[in-house]
């Protein structure tokens, strides 16, 4: 969706420009990545299928292979994954300058609560693997017959 | 999304004209830089002024024929954000004194029957289950293969397939 509104700005740019030279017209800094004009857009880009890649394969290994290292994987690469996703969300349909301010602060806080909670879980407590496991066996406990 | 995709092509190979030609693109992006549509004179003075006169706005998606293509899409974005409601939900839940094991036995008094807890798991399962199907989707565009409208529609249908299979199968087996 970002794609969208930037590629069309850039076709506005082009056409500007003329077809001799295809200079990267830069039309508008990105809410969240002011550091478009370093090509770092590009590297998020990448580096945000990546991680859906990764998040994936962390998954696919806690089913059949789970341990404290892939919990600890997830911890980090699930609430990343989220935070990215619903950045682009947000990105998407706010446009008013301070609330945007205000969501990517609150967007950051959470995800960084969200880690440290899951790694402490882990350490402490049952873990995320065993955590899904024993919520998705939930059964109806068999009360006693008090006849 | 034919329309995204051919961009982000286009964006990958104009990237590499400006890499081939650094010299002078660096220096001149300023110059040729022009603010997004919501900054362009004129466009905020134009709302305003409709909002002024009181003119509705034409309808949009009350109106625009849902297809495959967007109906996927949007749920691909919506089912990730239910699944972070879930996700924040879930690790409150882990923060809660007396540890997770103790929340899981409460759940367990107040489960209702087998039936509708595998009813539940499979409805549960199903939207993480289709954003990951769909995400290989994402994937495969990403790679710059599957754009053709047949295409599309044949992954978009065997990924609605494969979703709803899988969850079942999850339900009933796991």
């Amino acid at each position: 969706h970002y794609f969208i509104q930037s590629n069309l700005r850039m076709f506005a740019g082009l056409s500007k420009v003329g077809p001799q030279c295809l200079k990267l017209n830069v039309i508008s800094k990105p809410m969240i990545q002011a550091k478009f004009l370093s090509g770092s857009i590009v590297t998020h880009w990448k580096a945000e299928r990546y991680v859906s890649i990764l998040t994936a394969g962390a998954i696919f290994g806690a089913v059949v292979a789970p341990s404290l290292a892939v919990d600890h994987s997830l911890a980090i690469l699930i609430p990343l994954h989220t935070h990215w996703g619903l950045e682009q969300v947000f990105t998407d349909y706010i446009h008013v300058k301070p609330v945007q301010k205000v969501v990517s602060i609150s967007l950051w806080l959470i995800t960084a609560a969200t880690v440290l909670a899951l790694l402490y879980f882990n350490q402490h407590d049952i873990g995320i693997t065993q955590a899904v496991k024993d919520v998705w066996n939930i059964k109806r406990v068999q009360t006693e017959d008090l006849g | 999304h034919y329309f995204i995709q051919s961009n982000l092509r286009m964006s990958y190979t104009v990237r590499l004209c400006q890499l081939t030609s650094h010299s002078s693109a660096l220096s001149s992006i300023r110059a040729l830089s022009a603010p997004s549509e919501y900054k362009v004179p004129g466009t905020e003075k134009f709302f305003k002024k409709q909002a002024v006169y009181g003119r509705p706005l034409s309808p949009h998606l009350t109106i625009y024929k849902p297809q495959l293509t967007s109906m996927l899409s949007i749920s691909h974005r919506g089912s990730g954000i239910g699944y972070s409601i879930l996700l924040y939900g879930g690790t409150l839940l882990t923060l809660l004194p007396g540890g997770f094991s103790h929340y899981v036995a409460l759940a367990e008094q107040i489960a209702p029957g087998n039936g509708v807890i595998t009813a539940f798991k499979a409805i549960v399962v199903l939207p993480l289950v289709y954003h990951t199907c769909n995400g290989f989707r994402h994937l495969a565009w990403d790679t710059g293969k599957g754009f053709k409208i047949a295409e599309v529609y044949k992954s978009g249908w065997f990924t609605v397939g494969v979703s709803v299979v899988l969850s079942l199968l999850m339900a009933l087996l796991l």
